[in-house]
């Protein structure tokens, strides 16, 4: 089978574990060169990203930088646009999780939320998108939520911060389509990885909502990212993609 | 080639215009410059003089003449 992103190169935030990792194999089965991100740097995530490397043949090379910190996002970026390896692909995947009702969420909360769910990726984006322009296509990816497409209670922050990183998608796409650089969101619904934050009740009445019967795995995301990133999706832009297994 | 004839080379083949449109050119004044032409114009330059122009000052770059003193902090000389 041939491999989809032979010869691009990624960059993926978030891509220790769950949806960012399930991305990073994903496409590193594909061919793709990654700049895997992470905040903290640590000896078992450089050994897995060098395993993966290893494993599919493709130049894997780790990065660490907080979202929460402006002057951490330009030290990333700029090591990025030295490096002179065309970035083809983007995936903003990066996020950090609230679920507290309004009157319990507090100022500092919410901006917090909305460093890393949306001003950071907003200004990684800024920053790459001068390398992305120079590729003949190029596709960005947002991973937002289905929280921030349904009103649920207890998700003013970050259903409000993945909100504005949906709107932020579909403006960008209008902005970049002529440019053959497309601009899409995934809105991943209840995923099992660490940031789940339901209990086991919790999570069964969200099964028995679901046309499925399950709750979604960071490789189900990653399928769809796969797609968004590959000339497959060459005429799709601006669209917000529920991967939710449909809650009804 | 001197900066200032790269300088140059990068606002005409970034924004696809003549030598004689650069003189008193503004962001925004023309078809050509506008958002995504900003971005072609920064890689552009970028490209031309091996820099990386801060994000403040990718804003701040309103115009032709402006540009060059911007540039000048990345000790570009023109």
């Amino acid at each position: 089978m041939s491999r989809i992103l032979e010869g691009k190169n990624a960059v993926i935030t978030g891509a220790r574990q769950g949806i960012g990792r399930a991305i990073a194999e994903a496409y590193a089965e594909n061919g793709c060169g990654l700049w895997v991100c992470s905040r903290t740097d640590d000896e078992a995530f450089r050994k897995d990203m060098k395993e993966l490397s290893e494993k599919y043949g493709v130049d894997i090379r780790t990065i660490f930088f907080d979202m929460m910190k402006e002057d951490e996002i330009k030290s990333a970026a700029k090591e990025i646009l030295g490096s002179k390896i065309p970035v083809d692909i983007l995936v903003n995947n990066a996020g950090a999780t609230c679920r507290s009702l309004f009157q319990m969420t507090s100022m500092k909360t919410l901006r917090d939320v909305f460093e890393v769910d949306f001003f950071g990726p907003y200004l990684f984006t800024q920053l790459l998108l001068r390398a992305m322009m120079k590729c003949s296509s190029a596709s960005i990816i947002n991973i937002v939520s289905t929280a921030g497409l349904d009103a649920n209670a207890g998700r003013s922050a970050y259903g409000s911060a993945k909100a504005a990183l949906a709107c932020f998608t579909r403006v960008l796409s209008a902005e970049l389509g002529t440019k053959n650089i497309r601009v899409n969101a995934i809105a991943p619904g209840v995923t099992q990885t660490s940031l789940l934050t339901y209990d086991e009740e919790q999570l069964a009445e969200i099964v028995a909502d679901s046309a499925q019967g399950v709750i979604g795995q960071p490789e189900d995301i990653a399928g769809s990212a796969l797609f968004l990133a590959s000339d497959s999706s060459s005429f799709v832009t601006g669209q917000i993609i529920r991967v939710d297994g449909f809650v009804l | 080639m001197t900066n200032l004839e790269k300088y140059n080379k990068a606002f005409m083949e970034a924004l696809g215009i003549t030598e004689d449109k650069l003189a008193g050119l503004e962001y925004n004044t023309i078809p050509e410059w506008d958002s995504v032409g900003h971005m072609q114009l920064i890689a552009a330059i970028e490209d031309a003089f091996d820099i990386m122009i801060d994000t403040d000052d990718i804003i701040d770059l309103s115009s032709y003449e402006k540009g060059k003193e911007l540039i000048a902090k990345y000790e570009v000389e023109l």
